[in-house]
Parts: C-alpha cells; sequence; structure tokens
C-alpha cells in the first residue's frame, strides 16, 4: 500500500526532515511511526499525502507513484487516504453532520447517499446522536471521533493519523487507538504517527522507529 | 449524472447567497459601491442617446439651398426642378423664383424701402431641396450638396448643416469618453469584487485548507467564490438600473415642462429591456470575472501544512 525508496526530504536552507528512508505497509497492515518530536514523523505523512514532495527516492502509495501525479490529480489521490489530525482541522461553523459529509460533497456522491454513509460512519465512531451538533460543543475525544467518522466516511483504503492521541489523557486515547484497530480489522491500512509508546505497546502491531530524519527501527511485519 | 450536476450547482448557489446574507451590512455595502460605479456610466449613456435622439429631431429638417444661375428663366428651373425630383435621394424641391425671393426678402428683412431703390432685382432663384430621411445624416446631406453643387445652371448649393456637424462631432467625442469612462469603471468593479472575494478566501482559509486535505478540487473549492463574485455584480447591475431609473424619474418632469415652454414634445427615455438586460448581464460578468481572478491568484497561496 506504501512503499519508499531511499527517501530524503531537505527543506529549504539546508535542514534534512528525513534522510534515506525506505519501508513497505502491505495492504491490509497496521502500524505505529514513532520517535520524539522533529524525529520526521510527521514530514513522513506529509509526504505520503502529498502536502509536500521528498527531495530524493520514490515514493508509490495505492499503486501510484507520487513523483509522477501532476497537481491537478492530487485531489482525487487524497479521496484514497483518509486523514486524521492531532488538531482533527474540523470546521466549527458547521454541524457534527456536515463535517462528516464533507468528503462526500466534495466528491460529488449522490444527495440520498450522503446521509446514510454519513450516518453509517458516526455509529461507527459513536456519535450518531450527535449529528446535529457543533463541533465546539463536543469533548476532545469526541471531536477526535468525528475526525475520524470524516476519515473513513469515503471508505479508503488507507488511513493516516497524526498524533491522534495528542491531546486526550489516556482513556480516551484507549478508546482511539481501538476505533483505528477496529477498522484496522475491517482490512483498512493504517498509518499511526504517536510518540505514546503505551499505546505502541498495547497493540503489539509493527512499529517504525525514526530519529532525526533516520529510520533506526522496524519491527516487521506484525511484530 | 446531469441532474446531480445542477442539484450541486443550485446548492452552491443557495450556499453563496446564505453566506452574503450572514453579513448583510458588508454585502450591502459592496452591492452599493457597485451599483454607484455602474450607474454612473450608464447614467451618462441615457445622457447622450437622449441628446441624440433630440438632435435627431433637428436633421430631419436639414434643407439645401441650390442657388441657380442668373442666367436661369422659370422655364429652365422648373426643368431642373422636376430632373431633381426623379433622384431616389431627394424628397421634395421647392422652386422659389426671382420675384417670390424678392417679395419674400423685403417682408422679412426690413429692408423693403431700400430695395425699390434698386434697377433690378439682385436676387438669384432658389430651388429648395429637402433630403429623404435616410440621407439625413450631416454626411450624406453634404455629399448630396456637393453633387447638386455640379449640376448644370446652378450656380452655388449651401448646407446650412455647420452647426450639427459640430454637435454631432461633440456628442462623438463625448461617446468615447463615455465608453473610456466605462471601461475604467468596470475595472474598478474587478478591483472590488477582486478585493471582497479575496477577503472572503482569506476568512475561510482554514475551511479550504480542509476541503484541499480531503480531495476537494480546485473548481469545487472556487465554485461558491464564482458564484458570490456573479450574484455581486448582478445585485450591483441592479441597483445601478434602480439608481438611473429613480434619476430619472426625478429629472423627466422638469424637463418636459422645459420641452413644452420650447415647444417641443421631447421626453426624457428611460434604460430600455435590451439595454437595462445588457446592463445586469456586463454586472454578472464583471463580479464573475473579479472573483475569478481574485481566486485563481489567492488558491495557489493557500496549502495545507
Amino acid at each position: 500500500m506504501i512503499q519508499l525508496t531511499n527517501v530524503s526530504k531537505r527543506y529549504p536552507g539546508g535542514y534534512d526532515a528525513l534522510k534515506d528512508v525506505s519501508f513497505e505497509l502491505a495492504a491490509g497492515e497496521m502500524a505505529f511511526l514513532t520517535g520524539h518530536s522533529g524525529a520526521g514523523k510527521s514530514t513522513l505523512l506529509k509526504l505520503i499525502t502529498l502536502i509536500e514532495r521528498g527531495s530524493r527516492g520514490q515514493i508509490v502509495v495505492n499503486g501510484k507513484n507520487l513523483a509522477r501525479l501532476p497537481r491537478r490529480r492530487v485531489p482525487y489521490f487524497r479521496r484514497e487516504i483518509g486523514i486524521v489530525f492531532q488538531d482533527n482541522k474540523l470546521l466549527n461553523d458547521r454541524t457534527v453532520f456536515d463535517n462528516v459529509a464533507l468528503p462526500l460533497i466534495v466528491s460529488g456522491v449522490d444527495h440520498g447517499e450522503v446521509g446514510r454513509r454519513v450516518r453509517a460512519a458516526l455509529d461507527k465512531v459513536g456519535l450518531l446522536n450527535k449529528e446535529k451538533l457543533h463541533p465546539i460543543v463536543l469533548s476532545g475525544g469526541e471531536q477526535q471521533r468525528v475526525g475520524i467518522a470524516r476519515a473513513v466516511v469515503n471508505k479508503p483504503p488507507l488511513l493516516l493519523a497524526d498524533e491522534p492521541t495528542g491531546n486526550l489523557d489516556a482513556e480516551l486515547s484507549d478508546e482511539i487507538i481501538d476505533l483505528f484497530h477496529e477498522f484496522h480489522q475491517h482490512g483498512v491500512t493504517v498509518l499511526i504517527a504517536t510518540h505514546d509508546l503505551r499505546q505502541v505497546d498495547r497493540l503489539e502491531k509493527r512499529r517504525l522507529m525514526l530519529r532525526a530524519g533516520e529510520l533506526i527501527y522496524d519491527s516487521g511485519r506484525d511484530a | 449524472m446531469i441532474k446531480n450536476y445542477f442539484l450541486r450547482h443550485l446548492q452552491t448557489l443557495f450556499f453563496s447567497l446564505g453566506q452574503m446574507a450572514r453579513a448583510p451590512l458588508a454585502t450591502l455595502m459592496t452591492v452599493a459601491v457597485i451599483g454607484i460605479t455602474l450607474a454612473l456610466p450608464t447614467g451618462l449613456y441615457l445622457l447622450l442617446d437622449n441628446l441624440q435622439r433630440l438632435s435627431g429631431g433637428w436633421d430631419a429638417g436639414v434643407q439645401i439651398s441650390l442657388f441657380l444661375k442668373q442666367d436661369i428663366g422659370d422655364a429652365e428651373a422648373g426643368r431642373i426642378a422636376e430632373r431633381l425630383r426623379a433622384r431616389e435621394e431627394i424628397e421634395s424641391v421647392r422652386y422659389v423664383s426671382r420675384q417670390a425671393a424678392l417679395a419674400e426678402f423685403k417682408r422679412l428683412s426690413g429692408f423693403g424701402e431700400a430695395l425699390n431703390l434698386l434697377d433690378e432685382n439682385p436676387l438669384p432663384a432658389v430651388l429648395l431641396v429637402r433630403p429623404k430621411p435616410a440621407h439625413g445624416s450631416p454626411q450624406a446631406a453634404a455629399a448630396l450638396a456637393r453633387s447638386l453643387g455640379e449640376t448644370r445652371g446652378v450656380d452655388l448649393a449651401q448646407l446650412d448643416l455647420e452647426w450639427v456637424k459640430r454637435l454631432n462631432a461633440m456628442l462623438s467625442l463625448a461617446r468615447r469618453g463615455v465608453i473610456l469612462l466605462a471601461g475604467l469603471l468596470g475595472l474598478a468593479v474587478l478591483l472590488i469584487v477582486g478585493n471582497t472575494i479575496r477577503l472572503a478566501v482569506l476568512n475561510r482559509r482554514t475551511e479550504i485548507e480542509v476541503v484541499k486535505l480531503i480531495g476537494g478540487t480546485d473548481r469545487f473549492i472556487r465554485r461558491p467564490f464564482l458564484y458570490s463574485g456573479l450574484l455581486q455584480g448582478l445585485a450591483g447591475a441592479l441597483t445601478a438600473w434602480l439608481l438611473v431609473a429613480l434619476s430619472l424619474a426625478l429629472l423627466g418632469g422638469p424637463i418636459a415642462d422645459l420641452a413644452d415652454l420650447y415647444g417641443s414634445g421631447f421626453r426624457l427615455a428611460g434604460l430600455g429591456a435590451a439595454q437595462g438586460f445588457s446592463l445586469v448581464l456586463g454586472g454578472g460578468l464583471l463580479g464573475w470575472l473579479g472573483s475569478r481572478l481574485a481566486v485563481g491568484r489567492h488558491l495557489r497561496e493557500i496549502e495545507p501544512a
């Protein structure tokens, strides 16, 4: 699903965020990407989602060589990836329902279909009764679950998360990570960037560790 | 598929309308500024249009005086008049004999007694030629006068049109000025809408970033902004129409009174349906274009980071 070959990212000014990183994540696999802040976790996710482009090396996601993907194809490529952010990036001027519906609206899904799929996604994250509320009145854990519902409503084959539990306490973090695990069990490829080692130990999934832009540890498939 | 497409556009239209309604004061001010900006050239255009119609009434009175040579007698003059009447450009020809001319001159000039002292009649016979309306424009009438001046037996052809020509020259200069002004003010509308949309784009930066992250195309993100630019342009043009109509209603009465005093049936003409429609269409187009330029410039700058 994700294949990195000797990928480097150098920012203007000469700072190397990633140095010669190579790994492969098979379809349906779940993995944690760990490391301290500034180790390159976020940069790696940005390269995979084409928010930024790599300086060297090759990245293939879902069969697409990102270096050869023109700018105008990027939106269609992103529809195949569900992304969850630490700050959840919800739109506070719209209801929970409208937030979750956004990816469907964007890809032009039929009107009747939108309602059905939004409710299915909200049901999965246990927020079906909150669809009419605005995200701002929800708790941090609930907001993050809305973010997850939005990421999966399109049924993407790949789910990426950048510190999804960064702002949550231990109990809520467990709930969120369990939710990702559930999607993994339904066949979705999941890659979670986190420095919450407790979660990594709890689930015993594959672990990739970055330090100063280098991949220093890879536990291999489903360690 | 096509139904879906229209449904999505309709949704965007109502979304844009909703956005405008949520900030009524800002929307109203933008629309008012566009309205005033468009009302100015529209009003000037109407003024010129009315002046043109007014002077058009005078054009119909164009008359060419053909002074005949002294040795042309009445019979000869009658034959010349007959030949002229056969020409297709000419509406009518009236013959004023030397005697008739002298009598008229005595009556109108007040030199009656003095003229009696002359041994012979110094006045030439005149053919008063009135061109058909289709040939009544200053250029056509001048050409006709030149051609008639070369007719055998005619001493001099005189077209008293100089002042109509001058007025027309001034009008065409003014028309050029209005076009120039309309161009400049159209550019102003472009900038006004562009600036409003630029602010709207920056205000919704977060939303645009999120939509880009979940796979929204530029076209999708652009659409609501294009609609609000279009709507602002349309509303501004309608406001301009209203402003012009109001001004005309205010001026119409006094102008009718003035025209009556001069014995003219002249009335101010307002904006016709076709002209009004062009104004609204132009306003909408300018709004759309201003929005398109602003969004195109700023959309690329906003990338998720």
